[in-house]
């Protein structure tokens, strides 16, 4: 059973009302976009640490975001894999906690005791952001907190931070056909407020703060798992790659990237997007090249 | 909760939830504590960050599970084979804390020459009346007791006998049970424990054949790692890995906890599980001290305070037992002699009762009318909720309030309970949403056509919390106040708002009436209207009219000095705490144990939430009984009443001051010392020792062996749920507990141990997307799309057996009814060998019936309706059934609310863009601003 | 039912986690996009060729350039329709407007195809003036030389733009951008010769003919190229057969038949050998548009929006 848009957009009698609401003149709409405020003055970096290996797969963190943000569901369908019926990051879903199954048994073994992964997924806010780059409005920004932000007022749905995103992240909602993701709670943070999900943890899987303490905090953590023989343990995006940058929302992970369903490696698509222009461009001159020579060869 | 009770003298969580962080090592054990208390579990894992081990004993591999360092899988209902594995090893390695076991139990002492133990009698203790199947002990007559307590005596009370009221005192704890009347026990109503005389014979050397230590070591003797591994289905390693732990992280330097919910106390055995579980506690000294004791992990928001404050029929406030029916119960005095101790702080109890009285009838409670005495009704039957239900189905019942229950969904066997509910001629529903409860009679697929039911349903629309002042009790007896913060939507009123008025109207209907009968509603103080009218947070004045005020009811609960003004209120004194009542009239308290929650005008303690530096915190919210945050906590010192160890220190004896002292408020008389002995005939608190702990014994004493308080014995057994497809291997003569009661008929078969006809063994609990039988969640798409539809989990070798698909339909049957959910293979589920048999268990959660957003199949369409002796507990943690692939019936009930709509799609008023929540989605073209 | 899962690759289908799946989700990029990858090459691959011809030998093909002008702007007007109704917001289109980052292909190919409009706009006005043979010539001239920048800009960031992104796919197709380009140019190469074969001009008609054959050739090599970096992916959801048939429509019937037929020459040879490279680059669009739509189908996870999202 799903959800139809009817149902969705449709109101209960004595809830809020239908009022038509009367948009902005057409000029406003015009130049609106066009009008530039003085951006704010550049505060210091905040992200996320989240802890997979003390994550209860609660969900709270989903809640709170749909709650904080008035983010409605997305339909009532049971996945079956494991306690996930979220399925995946949506413009409906900022936040996705994922189960992991790793139990021995009938035939299959397993080369660690048995395990139950959990982990809350969200936008990784990359310092060097591909759905940033991609942007051809303007709309996705880092903030003064060094958080990617989707201006909802500036989006015009062209689906190119879509496809850019390694992670898939962002996908564009139906009603509104603009892009949405997880904004960092970039409201509460103007009013001096942790992030709903990172409140509502009741076990500290996500850590929100100074990005930098973070880092170190979670290099520490992870020096005691070491310790105490969890020796899968170790970051993921916490520095940059070699094929991308480091993430201001960054893991601890005890199992391969995939498992997770985050790419082992991912890459910056812009880090080739020159060599392609060269090869695109050449290709042109070439053929211009070839037009040209027929052009003078025939019929003189 | 028995089983504590009758343990320590209180049936309540011992400790404090924050303290597990101070545990070296916790069992999780029958408590799935990272999904059905979940801001909770952050305490335990901070222990574990810290190092501390986390165990898991539970069927399935759960959330809980996940988090923890080891996980042993074992059948459901078999946790006395294990608590008892673990009780042996102790024993049999010589891991007990010596001096703490001499000292705070009553290990040493000799029990009555006529006692005999399961060890004797095949699985039966002495004093057996019954047929095996259901019956009951007569205590007395088994010689349960202490040597030289008094023998039998003629059925009159007058002998303050210590035994009954601790029976009846743990029943109390968890309420819920008193069977058809005293009568039914005369074995209990006979004194158990020493009485006026000298303490009971006692042997230090614990070399007494027939000394407690010395039964326990025979009793459990049984229970070794291979004989658990047969019955439980878990390894011996996995069980000697799990003793190794416990031992290694108990003594004086390190203290370990148990933490257990309703895997143990849903069960014919579960009152007998808990007893295992402090049996072990106790050798291992770790009660009374930080980072040990046993958390109790309790439900529904204050259904501690519900309990406390004897929402159950057979108590009264402060679990006083209520009176029966019954010649010793008609006059006050022959009451109070029966149920008062001797010894021990329930040796006070005239002051309880008679200030309870005068909370109750005021001025019209007079020493010469008995304080009103014969005015509180009497039951002259079992009033607990599954007999009660029975007696409705037999049309024994007219009509019903129902106040924030679900029966119709929640209860177990909820098809009966249906069923019951439709022979009423009217019903009362309060309650949030339309639940199962107030529409069964339209839309419970199984039932018959509205036409044919003859129950009038009436529906009052419930407030909720936040539309209310009030206080919660929770889990760790902690009272915390909440303030109204709105007022009720429309016509929503608050539950007292109810109760308060229709008390108004009825007195008014019954105002100048003779009748003695109408002079206990007549001579109720009713009083609690507002001074001045209430008003909301932002200063606006309420909308709603009629409003009880329940600072008041808190003030009456807390107690008043009636002799003595205060002149801030021109009212009578609010009391400073229990120590100040007296049995003489001039005191009133609605609840002897809350008494101090409000000590003065203006002080309600339960609205604390101040942070010190005190790793206890007491100035956040009202622990009762008088803000002690863990319970027996004279036992955190050694009998010379120095901290056990610096680590584990908590309240000691300061020479210098001569009293007790340390973070915590002593569970002690504050200046009674270590090396104080009772006098010969001492009375009340004066005949606990300095080193006697456990100040709600009549001994002083934690219970190893407890001597008749609990109704199944004394000692705890092993035996099979009363669904089970195999024998039990302890004892093969007595399968299933002896003394549970049946109420078998056409909608509650029982398809009695060993079934081959249900061969797979199912369990119900909760997830942590959704609150029990659903009303609290399934109204709220947030929640419905977590966990949308309800599902069974098995085994991948079950799935093979029965060929059922993952994601694919299958079919529950047991003796009862027959439900389709949804496979979920996973390998979360274990076959298990047990008695040399694969033995199969599914997992069901109960949160899905047949109103809501999202709905489905019902759980406790399965379950079934039996009870265990001490507090009527059901066995919905353990029963037999068989599982088809596929469907059978099709049934599909449909949602009978759509789901939500878009939370907000209007824009804030007064609100610029910019704070906007992001989720308010701009229609397409939408303004653009900044 | 059982999104996010796999049935098969578990006994009984147990649950699979997310090993394996693609972690990126496709955009929303559809019929509209596959249309527009056409005629923008169709419109900018017309202009360019016919704007070159006239410039280097006036004589022979200022007359067919004239005629070319207006069909490029036709073309163009379809694909910027197109681009406006695949926005999620279409009313918002102006907004790409508002920066200006060559940084993105998107924005780099938006301010281009606006330049190329506005020039070709001011071209095709001038051109079908009555006689703009006389005085306005210059204009002619210069508002060419202005357009022939955007608009190869607009014939090269398409392809650049898919490659440019993390989907399964097109991240790996290096030479995306040049097949477009070259394709666009092969486009605008075979309109022309129509053209020039309607318009009965026997002399472009052969120079053409020699440059659409020389620019196939190329066209073969970027494609093969192309092919091979797909290769993997395409045979992850495509079976054989259907491999099979990509290849002849793309290589030999998009390619190889049309050489063979300008190498037979006959007016309907010519013909037929543009429209079926028409036809060819148009198949070889609509398998690049979807690619990372199968690709993350054939993962196990489904696609985000066949979900009831809002
Ligand atoms: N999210 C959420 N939280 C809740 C509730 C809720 O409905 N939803 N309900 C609240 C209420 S009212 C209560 S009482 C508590 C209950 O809290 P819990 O008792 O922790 O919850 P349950 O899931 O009923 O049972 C706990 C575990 O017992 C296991 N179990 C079943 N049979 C046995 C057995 O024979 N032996 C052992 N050792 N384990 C067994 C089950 O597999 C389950 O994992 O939760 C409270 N908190
Ligand atoms: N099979 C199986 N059955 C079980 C259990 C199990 O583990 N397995 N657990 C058992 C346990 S521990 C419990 S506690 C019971 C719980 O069973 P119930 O007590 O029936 O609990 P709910 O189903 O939540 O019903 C509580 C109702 O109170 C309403 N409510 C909430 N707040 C208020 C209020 O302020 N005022 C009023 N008037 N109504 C309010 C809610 O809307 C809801 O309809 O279920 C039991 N049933
Ligand atoms: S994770 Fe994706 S959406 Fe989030 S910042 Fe990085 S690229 Fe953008
Ligand atoms: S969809 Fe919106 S946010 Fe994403 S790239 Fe396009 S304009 Fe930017
Ligand atoms: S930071 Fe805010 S928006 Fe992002 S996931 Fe958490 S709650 Fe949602
Ligand atoms: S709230 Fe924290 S613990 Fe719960 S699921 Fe989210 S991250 Fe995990
Ligand atoms: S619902 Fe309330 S009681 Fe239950 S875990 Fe959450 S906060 Fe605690
Ligand atoms: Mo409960």
């Amino acid at each position: 059973m799903t959800i139809s848009e009817k149902a969705v957009t449709a109101r209960p009698a004595g809830r809020d009302s239908e009022a038509p609401r009367v948009g902005p003149s057409l000029l406003e709409r015009v130049v609106g976009p066009f009008r530039r405020g003085e951006p704010p003055e550049p505060r210091q970096a905040t992200g996320f640490y989240t802890d997979t290996t003390v994550c209860i797969g609660c969900k709270a963190c989903e809640v709170a975001c749909k709650q904080w943000n008035q983010l409605p569901a997305d339909g009532f369908e049971w996945t079956g894999n494991s306690y996930d019926n979220t399925g995946e990051l949506s413009a409906t879903s900022w936040r996705h906690v994922k189960f992991v199954e790793q139990l021995g048994g009938d035939g299959t073994e397993v080369a660690h005791p048995d395990r139950w992964l959990m982990m809350s997924d969200v936008c990784k806010h990359c310092v060097a952001a591909p759905c940033q780059h991609a942007c051809p409005t303007g709309a996705i920004i880092h903030n003064e907190f060094g958080n990617v932000y989707i201006q909802p007022d500036i989006c015009n749905g062209c689906a190119y931070c879509i496809a850019a995103c390694p992670f898939g992240v962002i996908t564009r909602a139906t009603l509104d056909g603009h892009a949405h993701k997880c904004t960092l709670c970039y409201d509460r943070q103007r009013d001096g407020l942790v992030p709903a999900c990172a409140k509502a943890c009741p076990t500290e899987s996500i850590q929100f703060g100074p990005i930098e303490e973070l880092r170190e905090r979670a290099r520490q953590r992870v020096e005691v798992l070491h310790q105490r023989g969890v020796n899968d343990a170790y970051l993921y995006g916490d520095v940059p790659g070699a094929s991308y940058s480091e993430l201001n929302s960054f893991y601890l992970l005890v199992d391969r990237p995939s498992v997770y369903g985050l790419p082992e490696e991912p890459f910056n698509p812009w880090l080739a997007m020159k060599g392609d222009y060269v090869r695109a461009v050449l290709a042109l001159l070439v053929s211009i090249a070839v037009l040209l020579a027929a052009l003078f060869l025939q019929g003189r | 909760m028995p089983g504590l009770g009758a343990s320590f003298g209180r049936g309540a969580a011992t400790n404090y939830q924050q303290d597990l962080a101070h545990s070296d090592c916790v069992l999780f054990m029958g408590s799935n504590m990272a999904e059905a208390h979940p801001v909770a579990f952050r305490w335990p894992m901070k222990a574990k960050s810290q190092g501390a081990t986390l165990i898991h004993v539970d069927p399935r591999f759960t959330r809980t599970s996940a988090l923890c360092d080891v996980y042993v899988g074992i059948r459901s209902g078999s946790d006395i084979a294990f608590l008892g594995g673990l009780v042996n090893y102790v024993l049999t390695h010589d891991r007990w804390f010596k001096e703490y076991v001499l000292h705070y139990t009553n290990a040493a002492t000799i029990v009555k020459e006529g006692f005999r133990d399961t060890e004797d009698l095949d699985g039966l203790f002495s004093g057996y009346h019954g047929n095996g199947r259901t019956g009951h002990y007569h205590a007395m007559e088994g010689g349960w007791g202490y040597a030289g307590s008094p023998g039998s005596e003629p059925e009159v009370g007058g002998d303050g006998s210590p035994i009954y009221q601790m029976h009846r005192q743990a029943l109390g704890m968890h309420g819920h049970s008193l069977d058809a009347g005293p009568k039914a026990h005369p074995g209990q109503r006979q004194s158990m424990t020493i009485c006026q005389e000298a303490d009971p014979p006692w042997d230090p050397t614990l070399g007494h054949p027939h000394c407690v230590f010395q039964i326990l070591k025979r009793h459990f003797a049984r229970y070794t790692p291979e004989m658990v591994s047969e019955v439980c289905g878990c390894t011996p390693e996995e069980l000697v890995r799990v003793a190794e732990l416990l031992c290694s992280n108990s003594g004086r330097e390190r203290t370990s906890a148990v933490v257990y919910a309703l895997g143990w106390t849903q069960h014919t055995t579960g009152v007998q599980m808990i007893r295992t579980a402090a049996i072990l506690q106790l050798l291992l000294g770790n009660m009374g001290r930080p980072g040990g004791g046993i958390m109790a992990m309790r439900g529904h928001s204050t259904i501690q305070g519900s309990t406390d404050i004897a929402t159950l029929y057979d108590s009264l406030p402060g679990y006083l037992p209520q009176p029966t029916a019954d010649e010793a119960h008609e006059r006050l005095q022959s009451y109070v002699e029966q149920e008062a101790h001797c010894s021990g702080y329930w040796a006070n109890f005239r002051e309880f009762i008679v200030s309870l009285l005068k909370a109750w009838y005021g001025d019209a409670a007079t020493s010469e009318n008995d304080f009103g005495f014969s005015w509180i009704p009497r039951p002259d039957g079992d009033y607990s909720h599954l007999p009660y239900f029975v007696r409705m189905l037999n049309d024994g019942v007219k009509g019903y309030l129902l106040f924030g229950q679900n029966p119709a969904g929640g209860s177990p066997n909820a098809r009966l309970h249906r069923a019951a509910l439709r022979k009423l001629d009217w019903l009362v529903v309060a309650d949030w949403f339309q639940i199962e409860s107030s529409v069964f009679w339209k839309d419970d697929p199984q039932g018959p056509p509205p036409s044919d039911i003859k129950t009038e349903v009436f529906f009052l629309p419930a407030a909720a919390a936040q539309e209310k002042d009030g206080s919660l009790t929770n889990t760790q007896r902690m009272l915390q106040w909440h303030d109204k913060a709105l007022d009720p939507l429309g016509d929503s009123r608050s539950d007292a708002w109810y109760l308060y008025n229709l008390g108004k109207r009825l007195k008014q209907l019954y105002a100048g009436s003779t009748d003695p009968r109408d002079q206990p509603l007549l001579n109720l103080t009713w009083d609690y209207e507002f001074d001045e009218p209430p008003r909301l947070p932002d200063g606006s004045l309420s909308r709603i009219e009629g409003e009880p005020d329940i600072e008041k009811v808190l003030m009456e609960i807390n107690g008043y000095r009636l002799d003595q003004m205060d002149p801030r209120t021109s009212r009578p004194r609010l009391l400073s705490g229990f120590s100040e009542l007296k049995d003489d009239g001039t005191t009133a308290c609605g609840c002897w144990i809350y008494s101090g929650v409000y000590p003065e005008p203006g002080r309600n303690r339960a609205r604390d939430r101040k942070r010190t530096a005190n790793p206890i915190q007491p100035d956040w919210g009202y622990a009762w009984p008088h803000n002690r945050r863990i319970l027996y906590n004279r036992a955190s010192a050694d009998p010379e009443g120095r901290p056990w160890s610096d680590r584990k220190k908590l309240v000691w004896w300061d020479a210098a001051q001569r009293r007790w002292i340390g973070p915590d408020e002593p569970d002690f008389e504050p200046e009674k010392p270590p090396d104080y002995r009772p006098p010969a005939g001492a009375m009340g608190m004066d005949a606990i020792a300095g080193d006697h702990p456990f100040i709600m014994k009549p001994d002083g004493v934690g219970w190893l062996f407890a001597p008749g308080s609990i109704r199944d014995g004394p000692l705890p057994t092993h035996y099979e749920p009363v669904e089970s497809p195999v024998e039990n291997l302890i004892y093969p003569d007595q399968s299933t507990n002896p003394t549970v009661r049946f109420f078998e008929g056409s909608l509650n078969r029982v398809d009695h141990t060993p079934t081959s006809t249900y061969p797979v063994v199912a369990t119900t609990y909760r997830l942590t997307e959704h609150y029990l039988s659903g009303p609290m969640s399934r109204f709220n798409s947030w929640l419905n799309e977590l966990q949308p539809e309800m599902f069974v989990e098995l085994s991948p070798e079950l799935a093979a057996e029965r060929g059922i698909e993952h994601g694919g339909w299958l079919t529950v049957e047991s003796a009862r009814g027959r439900i389709e959910a949804r496979a979920m293979v996973t390998r979360r589920l274990r076959p298990r060998r047990i008695e040399g048999q694969i033995v199969h268990q599914i997992g069901l959660p109960f949160h899905w019936a047949f109103a809501g957003e999202v709905v489905g199949a019902n759980a406790n369409d399965l379950t079934s309706l039996v009870a265990d002796p001490n507090v009527s507990m059901h066995e919905v943690k353990a029963f037999a059934c068989q599982v088809y692939p596929g469907r059978r019936d099709g049934a599909e009930p449909k949602p009978t609310v759509p789901p939500a709509p878009w939370p907000t799609r209007e824009r804030t008023p007064d609100t610029p863009d910019a704070a906007q929540p992001e989720g308010l989605f701009r229609a397409p073209g939408g303004e653009a601003e900044r | 039912m059982n999104a996010g899962m796999n049935l098969e690759s578990a006994p009984h289908g147990m649950p699979t986690g997310y090993a394996g799946q693609a972690a990126t989700k496709p955009p929303n990029w559809h019929g509209y996009v596959v249309l527009d990858a056409l005629l923008n090459n169709l419109s900018t691959g017309l202009f360019l060729v016919a704007g070159i011809a006239e410039l280097v030998r006036p004589a022979a093909f200022s007359g067919l350039a004239r005629v070319a002008y207006p069909i490029a702007l036709l073309f163009l007007i379809g694909d910027l329709v197109c681009l406006v109704l695949d926005l999620g917001d279409p009313l918002r289109f102006h907004h790409m407007l508002r920066v200006w980052k060559p940084n993105s292909p998107m924005s780099l190919g938006t301010w281009c195809l606006t330049a190329y409009a506005a020039f070709l706009t001011g071209l095709t006005l001038v051109s079908l003036w009555p006689d703009s043979g006389g005085g306005l010539e210059w204009l002619r001239r210069l508002l060419i030389l202005l357009g022939l920048v955007p608009a190869a800009g607009a014939a090269v960031y398409k392809g650049v733009l898919f490659s440019t992104t993390a989907q399964p796919g097109w991240r790996d197709a290096r030479w995306l951008g040049g097949y477009f380009s070259c394709s666009a140019l092969g486009a605008g190469t075979g309109q022309l010769l129509l053209l020039a074969i309607l318009t009965g001009r026997p002399e472009a008609t052969a120079a053409l003919r020699l440059a659409l054959f020389l620019i196939l050739v190329l066209l073969l090599v970027a494609l093969v190229l192309l092919l091979a970096e797909l290769r993997e992916s395409l045979s992850r959801v495509h079976r054989a057969g259907y491999l099979a048939i990509i290849g002849a429509v793309t290589i030999f019937v998009g390619v190889l038949l049309p050489l063979g037929l300008l190498a037979l020459g006959a007016p309907r040879a010519l013909v037929a050998a543009v429209l079926l490279a028409i036809a060819g680059a148009g198949a070889v669009r609509y398998e690049i548009v979807r690619l990372p739509h199968l690709l993350v189908e054939a993962s196990g996870r489904r696609e985000p929006l066949a979900r009831a999202k809002s």
